[in-house]
C-alpha cells in the first residue's frame, strides 16, 4: 500500500522482525532550566526500534520535559538528542518535516482541535502533509478510528467526548500518517483503572500488530509495569533506575522502592510540628 | 507554659492566635510550652509545620526606580520582540511554501471573512448610521450659525470617510474580531492544541496566523466602506429631512466634496489597520502563558495594544498624506 509520495510505508524490516535491537531515539547528557530552576540533570537514554519505552516517575520529576525534548518539541538547554540516527535539533525544513511524519504524538489532554469533529481531526495531518483525494483521506482517518474503537464518534465534536474517548482519539490522529514512532504523555492520567487498562491494551496492540516504538510517560505504576519493555524511572532530573519492569521490581534502591509500592519516603513523613512545643 | 486541657478543638483562627503567639515568645526569647494537650488536637497539631510558619516572612529586596522600571519595560520588550518574530516567520511561510500545510488554507481563509466580516456587518452599519446621524446633527448646528447649512454635506463626507469610517471600524474590528482571535489562539495554546499542530508537521503560523490576518486585511477595508457608506447615507436622511437640503443638492455636495484619493486612502488604512489588529492578537495570543489567567490577560492586551496602535498608525499617515503632501 504505497500511498505516501516520500517513503514507503510498512518499512521491509518490520515485516519479518528481529528482537528490537536498532536504536531509535538516544539522548546524551541531557539538561534543562526553566528560569534558573534545574529539571533535568544529564539524562542519558536510548530507545530500541519496536519497544515500549516508559518514562516513570513522580509528578514534577522532569519526565513530561523529557518527552518534550524527545519529540522535538522543546530544545533542551544542553545536550543532543538523536532520532533515526539524526541529530534532531539541527534539522529544518523539510527534513524536519520529514522526521515530524514520522512519529506521532499524544497529548496529554488529547489536544484535539476544538473547532473540528473528530474525523476532521484525525484526518487533518492527512490532509497537510499527503496528496491523497479527500475521500480516500476519510477511509484512512475511518480506519485510524475504528482502531482505537470510535467510528461510532467520528461525527462528534471533541468537546463531548469523554476522558478516555479524547485519549482514544488522540491516538488514532497520532496514528494518521503511519508512524514509526509514538510519544505518549500521561496515558492514563484522569482516567478510571477500567478505561486506563484500555487504552494501555492500545497500546500494546498498536505496539504488536504495526511494530510501532512506543515512549510513554507516565506516573501510573501498574500502568508502566504492564506495558513497558524496558523503563526508566526519573526523580529529581536524574535517571534512578532503568531496565526491564523484573530489574526495576529487583532494584534494591529505596527511593526505587518507595515509588513502586507507594510508600512516602521516611524524611518526608512530616514528624508533628507543633508537637516540638509540647510539654513532655 | 500555656495550659491547653480543657481545649477541646481547634480551628484555624486559633490555631493562627498560638502560632502568633509561639511567635512572639520566641521574638522576646521566651520557652513557651503547651501542656495538657488533648489527643485530637495534638493530631491537628502534627498536620502543621510550625517551624515553616514560624519563620518571619522575608521580605523581597527593594527595588529602585531603575530596576522597577527594567520590571515593568521588559514584558513590554519582550511581547514587541515576539510580535517582530511573528511577523518575520508569517513573511517567510508566505515565501517558503515547504513549511507545510498545503491544503484547506482558502477554506479557513474564508471561514475567518465570514466571521470578521461577514459577522460585523450588522455592527458596523449601524454604529455607522447613528455616528452618520450625529455628525450630521453637530456639524448643522455649527454650521447654521453662519448659514452654511448646505456645507453639512461635505463636513460629514469628508470626516467620515478621511477618519471616523476607518478609525471606528478598525476599533469595532480590534474589540470584536481581535479579542476574539487573542483568546481563541490563547486557549489553543494552553490546551496544547499549538504543540499538536506543530508535531503533525503543520507550521501554526501558516495554519492559523496567516488566513486571520488575510481576513482581516481583507474584511477591514470593506466594513469602512460599509461604514462611510452608511454614516453618509445617515447624513443624508437629516440633510434631507431637517434641514431640508433636498436629495439631488445633498448627493452632489457630497461626491464635489470628496476626492478619490480620500477613499483610496482610507482603503489603505483600513488595511493596515486589519492587518494590524489580527497580528497584535496572534502575537498575543500564541505567546499566552499561565492558564486562563494568560488568556484573559492576552484577550484585555490585544484590544488595548491594537487600538493604541491603531491610532499611532493613524496620526503616522495623517502626517504622511496630509500635513506632508
Amino acid at each position: 500500500m504505497r500511498i505516501f509520495k516520500r517513503r514507503p510505508r510498512i518499512p521491509k524490516e518490520l515485516l519479518n522482525r528481529t528482537p528490537p535491537t536498532e536504536e531509535l531515539i538516544r539522548g546524551i547528557a541531557l539538561e534543562t532550566s526553566f528560569d534558573g530552576r534545574t529539571v533535568l540533570k544529564g539524562v542519558d537514554l536510548s530507545v530500541l526500534q519496536g519497544e515500549v519505552f516508559v518514562i516513570l516517575g513522580p509528578s514534577g520529576c522532569g519526565k513530561t520535559t523529557l518527552l518534550r525534548h524527545l519529540s522535538g518539541m522543546l530544545p533542551p538547554t544542553m545536550g543532543i538528542v538523536q532520532l533515526f540516527g539524526r541529530d534532531l535539533y539541527t534539522l529544518k525544513g523539510k527534513e524536519l518535516a520529514e522526521m515530524r511524519g514520522r512519529m506521532g504524538f499524544s497529548f496529554q489532554g488529547g489536544a484535539l482541535l476544538n473547532s473540528m469533529s473528530v474525523l476532521e481531526n484525525v484526518s487533518l495531518p492527512l490532509h497537510e502533509s499527503s496528496r491523497l483525494a479527500p475521500a480516500r483521506i476519510e477511509r484512512i482517518a475511518k480506519l485510524k478510528l475504528d482502531m482505537v474503537g470510535l467510528l461510532h464518534a467520528a461525527q462528534l465534536s471533541p468537546s463531548s467526548l469523554s476522558g478516555g474517548m479524547k485519549k482514544r482519539a488522540a491516538i488514532a490522529r497520532a496514528m494518521a500518517l503511519d508512524p514509526e514512532l509514538i510519544f505518549f504523555d500521561e496515558p492514563s492520567a484522569g482516567l478510571d483503572p477500567i478505561t486506563a487498562v484500555e487504552v494501555d491494551n492500545l497500546i500494546l496492540k498498536l505496539n504488536k500488530v504495526f511494530g510501532i516504538t512506543m515512549v510513554v510517560v507516565t506516573h501510573d505504576i501498574p500502568s508502566a509495569f504492564m506495558i513497558a519493555d524496558r523503563m526508566i524511572m526519573l526523580s529529581e532530573g536524574r535517571i534512578l533506575a532503568r531496565g526491564t519492569p523484573d530489574e526495576i521490581r529487583e532494584n534494591k534502591d529505596s527511593k526505587v522502592q518507595d515509588f513502586i509500592h507507594r510508600a512516602l519516603p521516611a524524611e518526608e513523613q512530616r514528624s508533628g510540628g507543633l508537637a516540638r512545643f509540647l510539654k513532655t | 507554659m500555656l495550659d491547653l486541657s480543657a481545649v477541646e478543638a481547634f480551628d484555624s483562627a486559633g490555631m493562627a492566635f498560638l502560632i502568633e503567639a509561639l511567635q512572639e515568645a520566641k521574638a522576646q526569647e521566651i520557652d513557651l510550652r503547651l501542656v495538657g494537650v488533648r489527643p485530637s488536637v495534638s493530631d491537628f497539631f502534627s498536620l502543621v509545620g510550625i517551624e515553616r510558619l514560624l519563620v518571619p516572612d522575608k521580605t523581597a529586596p527593594k527595588r529602585n526606580f531603575v530596576e522597577r522600571l527594567g520590571d515593568k519595560a521588559i514584558p513590554v520588550i519582550e511581547r514587541v520582540g515576539a510580535g517582530k518574530d511573528l511577523l518575520l516567520e508569517a513573511a517567510q511561510t508566505l515565501v517558503d511554501s515547504s513549511t507545510g500545510g498545503r491544503r484547506s488554507g482558502k477554506g479557513r481563509f474564508f471561514l475567518e471573512l465570514e466571521h470578521t466580516g461577514i459577522g460585523a456587518i450588522g455592527i458596523v452599519g449601524l454604529i455607522g448610521f447613528l455616528l452618520g446621524l450625529i455628525l450630521a446633527m453637530q456639524a448643522w448646528v455649527q454650521l447654521k450659525v453662519f448659514g452654511a447649512d448646505k456645507y453639512v454635506a461635505d463636513m460629514v463626507a469628508v470626516s467620515i470617510t478621511r477618519e471616523i469610517g476607518p478609525l471606528m471600524t478598525a476599533i469595532l474590528v480590534a474589540a470584536r474580531s481581535g479579542s476574539s482571535i487573542a483568546a481563541q489562539l490563547g486557549t489553543m495554546v494552553i490546551n496544547e492544541e499549538v504543540d499538536a499542530l506543530r508535531q503533525m508537521g503543520i507550521n501554526p503560523v501558516r495554519y492559523l496566523v496567516v488566513p486571520k490576518v488575510g481576513a482581516l486585511a481583507l474584511a477591514t477595508p470593506c466594513l469602512a466602506i460599509l461604514f462611510s457608506t452608511i454614516a453618509i447615507f445617515g447624513g443624508l436622511l437629516f440633510g434631507v429631512f431637517v434641514v431640508d437640503l433636498g436629495w439631488q443638492v445633498y448627493i452632489e455636495a457630497t461626491s464635489d466634496a470628496l476626492q478619490a484619493g480620500d477613499i483610496l486612502g482610507s482603503l489603505l488604512k483600513s488595511t493596515v489597520f486589519g492587518s494590524l489588529v489580527a497580528f497584535v492578537a496572534c502575537s498575543l495570543g500564541l505567546n499566552v502563558k499561565g492558564g486562563p489567567v494568560g488568556v484573559g490577560k492576552a484577550t484585555t492586551g490585544a484590544v488595548v495594544a491594537s487600538i493604541f496602535l491603531i491610532i499611532v498608525f493613524d496620526a503616522v499617515f495623517v502626517l504622511l498624506l496630509r500635513v506632508g503632501a
